[in-house]
Order: C-alpha cells, then structure tokens, then sequence
C-alpha cells in the first residue's frame, strides 16, 4: 500500500514511530529517576567474597531441621496444588467458552486473570492476618494464587475438546457419563495432567518464599538465617532445597513422559 | 414388534425439516421405506439434503415434521432416541469423528458403549462378547496389524477403516454412512463399497450411504434413491438409472463439485 497523500503519509511515519519513543522514555526515565550508583557494584567484589567464605563450611548441624523445614514447605505446595485442582476445575468450567453463556463465562475468566495478577506474597500477607501464621495461610495463598493460571489452563484444555467424537458415540447409544468417561477425558487428559505437573513446580518455587511473611516453611529459616548473618547455617539451608527441588523436578519429567 | 414390523428398517412419511434462519427446507416431502438388507445409495449435488436425511435417520435431527420410523422407534423430533434405540443404528461420520489421543482398538471399542452397562463401562470392564466383537470389527476392516496405534497417527484411509469398524463393533441393524468414498482414489474408494457391502450382507443388516460419485456407488448398490432440493427425484434399481436422468438430477447443482467429471468415473 503506498499512501499519496503527503498527510497521510506522515502520519503514516509517526504511527510507526512513536512506539519506539514510548520504550525509549521508559528506559531514560527508570534510569535518570532511581539513585544508581554503579561504583558500588564494583566494590562490591570483596564483600561478596567474604559471605560466600562465610558460607563454608556449611554448618550441617541444622540439616535435621533445614529438612523439616523444606518438607514443610513441600507438603505446603503439595496441599495448596490440591486446592488448586479443585478450585480450577470448577472454575475452569465456567470460564470455558464451550460449557456457560459468555454472561458467565466472561466474568469468571476475568476473575481469573485477576487472581494471578495479584503477587502470591500480597496473598500469603492477608491469609496470615485473616487465619494466623503458619503453613495453612500458604495453603490458601498458594491454592488462591495458583488457580488463577490453572483455572484459564483448564478452560482452554476444555475448550480444545472435539465434539464431533462426542457426538459419535453418542450416537452410538452412550451415556452422559460414557461419553464424559471415552470421548471428552482421554482428549484433555493429557493436557491437564501437564499443565497441572507445570504449576505443581511453580507452587513448590514460590512457596520457598512464603515463609518470609510468616506463612510456613524454610523460608522463615533462610530469611532469619540471612539477617543475622548465620550464612554457614543458610547455606545448608540452600543446598537442601536445591537438591529437593531437582528430585521434584526429576519426578515431574518422569510423570510427564508418561503422558503425550 | 410384528413380523411385518421388521421387514422395515426405516418408514418415512411426509417429512420436513427447515434449518434455522434457512428460506428453504432441507428436505421436503420424503416418503421413504427402507427394506430390511437393502444397500442403498443416496445421491444428488451438495445440498440436495443427503446429510440431513441420513442424520434425520440415525436420531439426530431435531425439529423435523412428519412421520418417521426407524427399526420399529417411531422418532421424537424434539429429542434424542433412547440409548438401545441409539445403539441399533450405526453412523460412519465424514470427518470420521475419532477420539485422536485414543487408540484404535479403543476407538472401535467406543462402538460397543449402547451395549454395556454404565458402570461396566466407566470402569474399563468389557464383556468376552464385547472384545470378540472388536476384534471381529477391527479383522472385517483390515486393521488388526496397528490396532494399538494411537488414531492421530493414522493415514486418512486408515482412520476411514477405523471409523468403519467402530461402526461395525456396534452390530447395527441399520448401517448408515455419510461420503464414505469422499477424498479416496478410485481403487480404494471401491474397497471400502466393497467392505461395506460384504459385511452388511454377512450381518444381515440394512445399509444406507450418500455418495457425490453416482456412477462408482451404483455399482455397490441395490437401489439408489437420487436427491435433488431436498425432495426424491429417482428412486429405484440402479440399472434403471439412465445417464440422462442422472445428468438432469446434477444439472442445477450449485454447489463446488464438478459432477460432469464424476459422471465419467
């Protein structure tokens, strides 16, 4: 297309221009406004070589508890996933375009969204002041949370389901239940079972955290470790989660070849 | 049921049937008897109302007028048949209709559902009779050697047997097929008449197909019935059905095919 007009051809230019201006002010502002001094990073060799010696040798006297303390969190992740599957199975019906009128499916895929945009930290901070400390406000925060992204996986994978083998054997004379059981289960089956393994690993990583704001779980350690300058017992702490994430993350790819 | 009741496989008596915001009818006025063991092909340019008529017979055509009878159920235009209805017809989709992520001896196993019990079902329990069934199913359609396949890996011709012996497991008296030979070269599009042909009779059952290559279905059928506009314009033995006529019943197709050169084949 090749506009005439010179008019129109400027404001042709401009339309392709100004984006490029909108992230160039962006960046310069970030920039200009926040107080960076850049020298500090390079003085800052030292210090970081002084905490990693700090961190040796780890103090393996609180393995015992640094492994509680991730378990803890584990079955916090474990729990609120399970809330999660729930919630999102409900919700992910309604959201579903193929299941309600747009009158209900709409708002709850806007729920949805809203949920996930909400910071997990945000969430697990209110579920202690509503229901006191401990791993059952990060089960809720974590099953909160989660659902948002889960429930709208959800919805697309029950939106993706064929109807024309529904159809079929209905035709063929098989119930509601039959029909729910051999035609609609084995095509989403797959795409849940990953999508939910997916968000399980999520939650286990987010949940690490949780227990900065007293929500249960290592993190509580880590930040209470790190403050007082304990890096020799935070250190255990670290290598433990590491190697409880990798064997979960192990598990998971195992689980999910399973499933094509 | 009489004895005179099963001679039939279908009765059909002044129907109608108008699809929503249409300004014409699907079909129009049909008056239809279909003989128990009759193979019956049903052709006529795209829209002339063979999916619908077909689907008027396998129980999913709503809001129809008329009467229709189908193995002794007279049909509800407002609802679904019941299930032991639903099971003696059987229907090979176009499009195939197959569950993708499923195998294919669990697709054609999908065609023993009308006849299990519920709770049988969802919990993977099928009967001898049910697996001999398959087998017999999956053996008649040539598919024995990738029955474990998984169906999204299958060739178009391959899910076509597939869709064929899911129909045949279900041991239907009324057999019907929409565009069975659609989107086949000539010779395998002779195999599949061929197959349906010899099982229907091996089954004693009735079979009735719709076919955009009158000349190739005629040859597999002992009767074919010509739609034209949603109404009869021939009906009777295909020897009986000159070029002429047949060259009339197309002459107003506006559809995409080219029925000119399908007369050839």
């Amino acid at each position: 297309m090749k506009p005439t007009d010179p008019d129109e051809s400027r404001r042709a230019s401009w339309r392709a221009v100004w984006p490029s201006l909108v992230i160039g002010a962006a960046i310069l502002w970030a920039g200009i406004g926040s107080d960076i001094e850049l020298s500090r990073v390079a003085n800052a060799g030292g210090r970081i070589a002084e905490f990693l010696s700090r961190m040796f040798p780890p103090d393996l006297s609180i393995a015992r508890e640094a492994v509680d303390a991730t378990l803890e969190t584990l079955r916090i992740a474990i729990l609120g996933t399970i809330g999660c599957i729930l919630a999102s199975a409900a919700l992910g019906f309604l959201a579903a375009e193929s299941m309600t009128p747009r009158a209900i499916n709409a708002p709850v895929k806007a729920m949805l969204a809203l949920m996930r945009a909400i910071p997990l930290i945000l969430v697990a901070m209110l579920m202690v002041g509503a229901v006191g400390l401990g791993p059952l406000p990060g089960i809720l925060a974590i099953a909160f949370h989660a659902t948002g992204m889960l429930g709208k996986f959800y919805a697309d994978a029950i939106e993706g389901v064929d109807r024309a083998p529904v159809a079929a054997l209905e035709s063929a004379g098989a119930t509601l239940l039959q029909r729910l059981r051999y035609a609609v289960w084995p095509q989403m089956a797959p795409d849940l079972l990953r999508d939910t393994v997916f968000r399980f690993e999520l939650n286990l990583r987010e949940s690490l955290i949780l227990g900065v704001v007293g929500a249960g779980g290592v993190g509580f350690y880590i930040q209470t470790y790190v403050r007082s300058f304990q890096y020799d017992k935070a250190a255990t702490l670290t290598i433990i989660v590491v190697l409880i994430v990798l064997l979960i993350e192990l598990a998971n790819t195992w689980l999910r070849r399973l499933s094509r | 049921m009489t004895a005179a009741d099963s001679e039939f496989a279908a009765v059909l008596t002044g129907v109608f049937h108008r699809y929503p915001g249409e300004v014409r009818d699907s079909i129009s006025a049909i008056d239809l008897t279909l003989r128990s063991g009759e193979r019956v092909a049903l052709i006529g340019p795209s829209g002339a109302g063979k999916s619908t008529l077909l689907s008027l017979l396998d129980g999913r055509l709503r809001g129809f007028r008329g009467g229709a009878i189908v193995l002794s159920n007279a049909l509800d235009a407002r609802r679904a048949p019941p299930r032991n209805e639903r099971a003696k017809v059987g229907f090979i989709f176009q499009e195939f209709a197959l569950v993708e992520r499923a195998s294919v001896r669990e697709n054609v196993r999908n065609g023993r559902l009308g006849r299990v019990t519920q709770m049988a079902a969802l919990f993977n329990r099928f009967s001898e009779a049910d697996h001999s069934a398959v087998d017999r199913a999956m053996a008649d359609a040539g598919i024995l050697e990738f029955s474990e396949k998984r169906a999204d890996c299958l060739s178009g011709g391959q899910r076509q047997r597939v869709a064929i012996a899911r129909c045949l497991a279900q041991e239907p008296q009324l057999m019907l097929a929409d565009e069975p030979i659609s989107n086949l070269d000539p010779l395998r599009a002779e195999k599949i008449l061929q197959l349906l042909g010899q099982t229907v009779g091996r089954r004693n059952s009735t079979l009735m197909f719709s076919s955009h290559q009158p000349v190739l279905a005629m040859r597999y059928a002992d009767r074919v019935i010509a739609l034209n506009n949603g109404s009869i314009a021939y009906d009777g033995s295909p020897e009986k059905l000159d070029r002429v006529l047949l060259a009339e019943i197309y002459a107003n197709d506006k559809g995409s095919d080219c029925p000119s050169l399908r007369l050839v084949g």
